[in-house]
Order: C-alpha cells, then sequence, then structure tokens
C-alpha cells in the first residue's frame, strides 16, 4: 500500500486506520504520522495547559526577556506577557481581544483578533509533504528549563526552508526551546523557557492588566486589523516552491491603509510565508529584502501595486514566492 | 508633523500624505524630527551609538569616497543591525548636510552631491515593514502556535514603534 492510494481511499482519512496503517507500511509514512502528531500534541498542549514561565528569545545579536502567563478556563483562553527588559510593554489577550499597555508612552492599544485557535490537523497529503521536505528526527533527551525535555529535528531537504529543532516537554508535549537554523547550522532566532510550571493554579488576577482601568490621561487607540474576510483575491503565486500550499486567502483592513489589502498565507506544514498586495499607486517605493530576527521580508513594486512577501524560510524563497506575484 | 514623520518611518502612510511629509521633510525641523526619532528607535532597541565627531568624521570620508551603487553583500544574520545602523548613518548624514548647507556654495554643492549619495543609500535600503503585516502573517503561521507564545512575542523590535501615539 502507498501514500498515494492512503489519500485516495476515503478511510485513509479516518485517524484509526492511518494509524494502523503507519504501523504496518512504509518508514516514511510512519515518520510523517509521527512528526505531524508530534506538531498537533504541541500546538494542542500551548492551548490546553495552564502555565507560568520566562521566556528569553534571541534574534541577531538581541536578548529580550518575557514573563507568560497562560490560562485555560473551559475552553477560553487568556494570556499576559510582560516584557522584563526594554522599554515597558504589556500584551493581555482575553479570548478575542487584545490589549497591549506602553506604560512610558501613556499608550494603550485595543485590537479585535480572532486567534486561529485551532492549529489546522494535518491531512495525510500535508503530513507527506511534512516529510517530503524536511528529514524529520528524534533527537537526543535533555533538560530545558529544569524539565525533562525532548529534542526533535527538522532538516531541510532544500534552500527554501530553514532547519528547526524543538525540544518539548516529555510530559505535556509543550515547546520549551526552538531553534531556527541556516544553512551553515547557525541560529537564526530561538526562543527558550527559563522557568517554567505547568498545571499549576493560575488565578485569574495573574492574567489581568495592571491597570485594571486605564488611566484617564492615556491615549486610547482602539482600532487595529481585524481578521481576514476570506474570498478570492485574484492573485496568484507562479513559482511557488515545492511543499507549499495556500492555508489563507482573503482581504485584510489595515490602519492606515485606504483600501483593504490582500493577504495569501501558503504554508509547508511547519512555517508559513504571507504574501501582502496592496494598490499604492504609482509612486516608488522602497523595495528588496530585510530581515528581523528569523523573518525574512521581500518587497517588489510592480505597476500600482506593491508585493510584501514575508516568512520564517531563507531569502531566496520570500524572493522568489513575491517575484512570482500575478494577476490569474 | 511628528506622528507623520513617525508613521512614515513604520511604512504606513499612503500615497497623498507621502507627498505632505516628504515637503515637511525638506525643512529643517522635519529633519530633525526625523532624525531625533531614529536616535531614540536607536537607543530603544540597543543599537551601539556613534562616537563623538562621528558624523563630522563620517562627513569628510564620504566626500572624498567614490560613490558606490551596488549593495555589497552581507552575511545574513547580521542584516537586521546594519540596516539600523545604516539608517542612523542616513539621518546623520542628512543632520551633517543640513548644517553644512549654511555655510557657503562649494559646501553646498558637496553637500547636494552627499544628499545624493544618502538618497541612492536610502533606495537600496529596504522600508520597514508594519507592524500591522508582522502581527497579521504570525497569526496565521503555524510557527506561532507550535510555539504557543502568541504572536506578541516575535516581532519584538518592531514593536517599539507600536507604542507612538
Amino acid at each position: 500500500m502507498t501514500v498515494g492510494t492512503a489519500i485516495a481511499n476515503p478511510l485513509g482519512r479516518c485517524i484509526g486506520v492511518a494509524a494502523l496503517a503507519a504501523a504496518v507500511v512504509s518508514a516514511p509514512m510512519a515518520r510523517a504520522e509521527d512528526a505531524a502528531a508530534w506538531l498537533n500534541r504541541a500546538a494542542a498542549a500551548a492551548r490546553q495547559h495552564n502555565y507560568v514561565g520566562t521566556i528569553v528569545y534571541q534574534h541577531g545579536g538581541r536578548v529580550e526577556t518575557s514573563r507568560l502567563v497562560h490560562l485555560n478556563e473551559g475552553g477560553a483562553e487568556f494570556e499576559k506577557l510582560v516584557n522584563l527588559d526594554g522599554p515597558a510593554r504589556e500584551v493581555i489577550r482575553n479570548q478575542g481581544e487584545v490589549r497591549c499597555y506602553y506604560p512610558d508612552a501613556k499608550v494603550v492599544r485595543i485590537e479585535p483578533r480572532t486567534f486561529r485557535n485551532a492549529f489546522p490537523s494535518l491531512s495525510p497529503q500535508q503530513q507527506k509533504s511534512l516529510t517530503d521536505h524536511y528529514e524529520f528526527r528524534r533527537a537526543e533527551p535533555g533538560r530545558v528549563a529544569g524539565l525533562a525535555a525532548q529534542a526533535f529535528v527538522f532538516e531541510p531537504r532544500d534552500g527554501f526552508r530553514y532547519g528547526h529543532k524543538f525540544w518539548a516537554d516529555a510530559e505535556t508535549g509543550l515547546l520549551l526551546k526552538a531553534r531556527i537554523l541556516d544553512e551553515n547550522g547557525d541560529a537564526v532566532e530561538q526562543f527558550a523557557f527559563i522557568d517554567l510550571a505547568v498545571g499549576g493554579k493560575i488565578d485569574r488576577e495573574m492574567v489581568k492588566p495592571s491597570w485594571p482601568t486605564t488611566p484617564p490621561e492615556w491615549l486610547v487607540r482602539a482600532a487595529g486589523p481585524g481578521d481576514v474576510e476570506l474570498r478570492d483575491t485574484g492573485w496568484v503565486v507562479r513559482k511557488l516552491p515545492a511543499g507549499f500550499a495556500k492555508i489563507v486567502e482573503g482581504f485584510r483592513s489595515l490602519r492606515g491603509k485606504r483600501h483593504p489589502v490582500a493577504h495569501l498565507v501558503f504554508s509547508d506544514g511547519l512555517v508559513a510565508v504571507s504574501v501582502f498586495i496592496e494598490n499604492v499607486g504609482s509612486a516608488p517605493h522602497p523595495t528588496g529584502l530585510s530581515q528581523q530576527g528569523g523573518t525574512n521580508v521581500f518587497v517588489r513594486q510592480f505597476d500600482d501595486f506593491l508585493v510584501t512577501a514575508l516568512g520564517e524560510v531563507p531569502a531566496v524563497t520570500v524572493r522568489q514566492i513575491a517575484s512570482s506575484v500575478a494577476r490569474r | 508633523m511628528g506622528e507623520d514623520i513617525s508613521r512614515l518611518m513604520d511604512g504606513e502612510l499612503d500615497d497623498e500624505q507621502l507627498d505632505v511629509v516628504w515637503a515637511q521633510l525638506k525643512r529643517p525641523e522635519g529633519v530633525a524630527t526625523w532624525a531625533g526619532y531614529h536616535v531614540i528607535g536607536d537607543t530603544l532597541r540597543g543599537t551601539q551609538r556613534l562616537s563623538p565627531g562621528f558624523s563630522e568624521r563620517f562627513a569628510a570620508r564620504l566626500a572624498a569616497e567614490p560613490t558606490v551603487l551596488a549593495p555589497r553583500a552581507k552575511p545574513a544574520r547580521s542584516l537586521s543591525l546594519a540596516w539600523s545602523v545604516a539608517a542612523t548613518v542616513a539621518a546623520v548624514a542628512v543632520v551633517g548636510w543640513a548644517a553644512v548647507g549654511t555655510l557657503d556654495p562649494q559646501a553646498n554643492a558637496m553637500a547636494k552631491a552627499r544628499e545624493a549619495a544618502v538618497a541612492r543609500a536610502a533606495q537600496i535600503k529596504p522600508r520597514s515593514v508594519p507592524v500591522d503585516y508582522l502581527l497579521a502573517h504570525q497569526e496565521s503561521s503555524p510557527t506561532t502556535q507550535i510555539q504557543g507564545v502568541g504572536p506578541y512575542l516575535r516581532p519584538a523590535t518592531a514593536t517599539t514603534f507600536e507604542a507612538r501615539p
């Protein structure tokens, strides 16, 4: 039995059958199942568990430390993220709303946000695609933040993606450390918990903002991007690197833009590349490549449109995607 | 004026607004605001500060240099920092020009050449990516959901300017 017949067979969609098939057939299929199962477990753990921890985020020679509290109360998620160095900032996520407090500037931004709560369960085809383009393997056990951890590696099979190494909590599957590696094996970006308590009692008070009522002298900016309005944009990417498939297409209304911006998202099951297309008229805009942490950005202008491709992928990938955007 | 220039730096202005801000940037107080915001941004981001007298030394060396149009390939890891420094250099050079421009005609001509070099440097420097783009992307990215830390952790460097009113 090949992977192809497993996909063609409607029963193949059934998890039980797929799991059974994986157990008796080829090793590649088993690895695909393994990779997908592990990713889904990490994503589910991040939503379902209650935890408090300190995160260190490193990129481009910079280090930032934040305190994170996550509470799941009967399916409703609450989160508080406070940065511990640099200018003070506090992000409060209360189900569908996000508030960012900037006490130094006396500004609070309120943004309606629909979080895509369910990590998209990968279809058998996507699972296959994941292991077609990454070599997935279980690496060494170890310790992160004082917890027993299991390391997993996704090694890219081509130059269109970075390498990824993850350390998951052996008990809950929660991600404790994640590292993005370039083609030389150097870290492009890394985040890690340096302490973490999972499953403890978390009070609602712990996820409330430090300012229960916004002080009157603060500026409130209640705007920001809403959710994407899903529909056909009329845009296509002609040279999409192998393994990437479209997962989102629609329009977004963004701050400071007169017209909704077309937004397409392509994913290889592990990372994503976003393409934004906006009508900017004929005035020239700065274009080219830039980088923020593990995210590469490529901007290109043609006719009256500005195309921005960005994602946690090498520069060559965003460049190829942006350069091949065309009208259908 | 300050807010417009700040939004320009974030790449958030549309065409009509841009024309207004370009006009503001032609005035000395506009240039000072632009340079000031870059200094604030660099300080917030912890970008290395320049040594005293840098701007004079830079202006002198720039005047003596042939203009190189092609950007040199840089190692990817240092890109982000390099661009920050490039922005600072551009801002300092513009301030230097604004000061020199009032002196004498020869200096003025030199300054014009320098201004052109700065403008070319600005062309090859990519625009800053709007924070809204990064957040909208990260909302949809599997990476964010696997990590479970929310989209607000990763574009941390970009968010320093979110705070501006």
